[in-house]
């Protein structure tokens, strides 16, 4: 055991000083190890093609929490989202491959299918081909809040708020896009593929597809910018889709194809992963045969101050703030409880901006007592819905939209 | 080759590199189908993914499908195998039974095979067949006739190396002692 853990490390740190595929084949047969080792000296740490983890975080808050390495999954918490709109070194990372290391002047796109004509854009050609938009826009994992499920299922294990972010895009819309190349009359599905490599030749490419409504909506962009910077390469450089309010997994990085389809695609990204029971199952019950694809996020919020365990000095004024946004419809209103859900006030609601981004909501309180204070937020939608306690068990740990509950110190000033 | 099997084949690269990069990453519990389990599950993820799932026997059938269609490369005997070990020792409903050893791995208690185990060859290696890489077989048939060639295959198993057997590269082995590279190079080239 002790013997083969070194070969491990060995392994790695003489891998992670090759330049990769290119130096590995460049070592031919009769290269001795002394060689091979001095031809690696200086050699970028990344193999050719793909971004390093170290420089993807290295781009990061420290408060980002990271669940996987291979592939990379990483977020902050709501008490880190305390801003306008989330910051580029806070969204969410959720790899499902590796990080592809793309050039903008050599990246293609490809629209194809059910069209009238087949169109191939570079990225310049796209910025000058259609109305440039920007907007604040949800992007949230499905499995968003997974561990709050009880009990636990598979997946990423984002934490009771982590695997969500609002960042500011840049981009033309996709409808624009598909009227220039003319929609078929059966075109039903958008099908977005990136560039994104897998670890062995067999790994099945990651290809999402949206129906025509949402790729319709003028809410749904292929960006390139994020809060007006360039996206960044583990955010999709250079292209991506962004479908907001509905699952992150719509959103294809590195996006290089968009297919017209007639129905939705048939991949196991569409049929194993992203979707949920049609009907409710008993909680730790396996995928029924009945199952739906994961679409919009339904009504969720979340207090990003104050900060879990904050110490508040008591007699003052608290303001408790957070978010509060649904991936279909809007946001009616939001109602924070100070007493565990006994009695309910009514937060002020910034007004509705773009339709897919989350709305700050405030609510002052003055504490009546010394000791553990409790706040929890609560959103209802304009149709009604609200935000359950905690939302049905699913297999996969999707749709989390439980109640966010925060709880802070009052001591005496 | 093509930029996108360039890139393949410079993903694989990097996964293997990181194999039990982490300390997160210890083994799986030892037991029947633990080596095959990691030997399958590492070449794309971190064994921490396995570690922290305790799931029903049913959701790891459907784990492991949904795992064979994103591209993993194992036989039906091998899911049955990997699915088995997984119900027992990572389920969520029962307790794991103490550590025992892998009387499944390949090859049993042969010291070839546990060689072969130990260094994680047979994660894409097999006698007959090609998995990641090509089969044992086919690696002696090509060296067939060659006098130089447990000197050639050594130092290629060493080094590691690309464009042989296609754009997927093989990751060299630094740390191998001398002794085990040597008994490894002849034992594949005894392969026909």
């Amino acid at each position: 055991m002790e013997n083969s853990k070194r070969t491990d490390e060995s392994r790695r740190s003489f891998l992670t000083g090759v330049a990769g595929a290119g130096a590995l084949a460049a070592l031919g047969e009769a290269a001795t190890l002394r060689e091979a080792l001095a031809q690696s000296a200086g050699a970028p740490a990344a193999p050719a093609g793909t971004v390093t983890n170290e420089a993807i975080k290295a781009a990061k808050v420290p408060a980002m929490q990271y669940h996987s390495e291979r592939p990379i999954t990483g977020s902050v918490p709501a008490h880190e989202h305390d801003f306008e709109f989330t910051p580029t070194d806070r969204v969410f990372i959720r790899n499902n491959l590796l990080t592809p290391d793309l050039d903008i002047n050599l990246h293609r796109l490809t629209l194809k299918g059910l069209v009238d004509k087949e169109l191939t854009f570079s990225v310049a050609e796209l910025q000058k081909a259609f109305p440039v938009v920007s907007m604040a826009g949800m992007l949230e994992c499905a499995g968003a809040g997974r561990t709050n499920y009880q009990p636990r299922a598979s997946g990423t294990p984002w934490g009771a708020t982590g695997g969500m972010s609002c960042p500011v895009w840049t981009g033309v819309r996709l409808k624009d896009v598909l009227a220039a190349a003319g929609l078929k009359a059966n075109a039903a599905h958008v099908a977005g593929q990136g560039g994104d490599p897998g670890a062995v030749a067999t790994a099945a490419p990651v290809i999402r597809s949206i129906p025509m409504s949402k790729a319709l909506d003028e809410n749904t962009l292929i960006a390139w910018g994020m809060n007006n910077g360039p996206l960044p390469k583990v955010h999709g450089y250079p292209l991506r889709l962004v479908a907001p309010g509905w699952v992150g997994s719509a959103s294809t990085k590195w996006l290089h194809t968009l297919t017209v389809l007639d129905a939705p695609f048939k991949g196991t990204y569409m049929t194993g992963s992203y979707i949920v029971p049609k009907w409710p199952v008993k909680p730790g019950e396996k995928m029924p045969p009945d199952t739906v694809s994961t679409q919009a996020w339904p009504i969720k919020s979340m207090i990003t101050s104050p900060a879990p365990d904050q110490v508040l000095k008591g007699t003052e004024r608290i303001m408790v703030r957070g978010k509060a946004w649904v991936g279909e419809g809007s946001v009616g209103r939001v109602d924070i409880s100070f007493d565990e859900g006994a009695t309910w006030h009514r937060a002020a609601l910034e007004r509705e901006r773009d339709k897919y981004a989350w709305r700050t909501f405030t609510c002052e309180y003055v504490p009546q007592r010394f000791g553990h204070l409790t706040f929890l937020a609560r959103a209802t939608d304009d149709r009604g819905n609200m935000q359950p306690i905690a939302p049905y068990w699913n297999p996969l740990g999707y749709f989390w939209n439980g109640i966010h509950r925060v709880g802070v110190m009052v001591v005496p000033a | 080759m093509s930029r996108r099997e360039a890139v393949r084949a410079a993903a694989l690269a990097a996964a293997l590199c990181c194999t039990g990069a982490s300390a997160q990453d210890e083994p799986l519990i030892s037991g029947p189908g633990s080596t095959l389990t990691e030997n399958k599950c590492k070449i794309c993820h971190e064994l921490q993914h396995i570690k922290r799932a305790q799931l029903s026997p049913g959701e790891w059938a459907d784990n492991l499908r949904n795992m064979k269609e994103r591209g993993t490369p194992m036989t039906d005997d091998e899911m049955r195998m990997i699915h088995e070990y997984l119900s027992v020792y990572y389920n969520r409903d029962k307790p794991a039974p103490a550590p025992s050893p892998d009387t499944l791995a390949s090859g049993g208690d042969d010291p070839m095979q546990k060689l072969l185990n130990a260094n994680a060859c047979n994660g894409c290696h097999s006698i007959d067949k090609r998995v990641v890489g090509p089969s044992f077989r086919e690696v002696a048939a090509k060296y067939a006739g060659d006098r130089g060639a447990p000197a050639r295959l050594a130092t290629k198993i060493r080094a590691g190396g690309q464009g042989a057997w296609g754009a997927v590269p093989m990751p060299p082995n630094p740390a191998l002692p001398e002794a085990e590279l040597q008994r490894i190079a002849a034992w594949v080239l005894q392969q026909k």
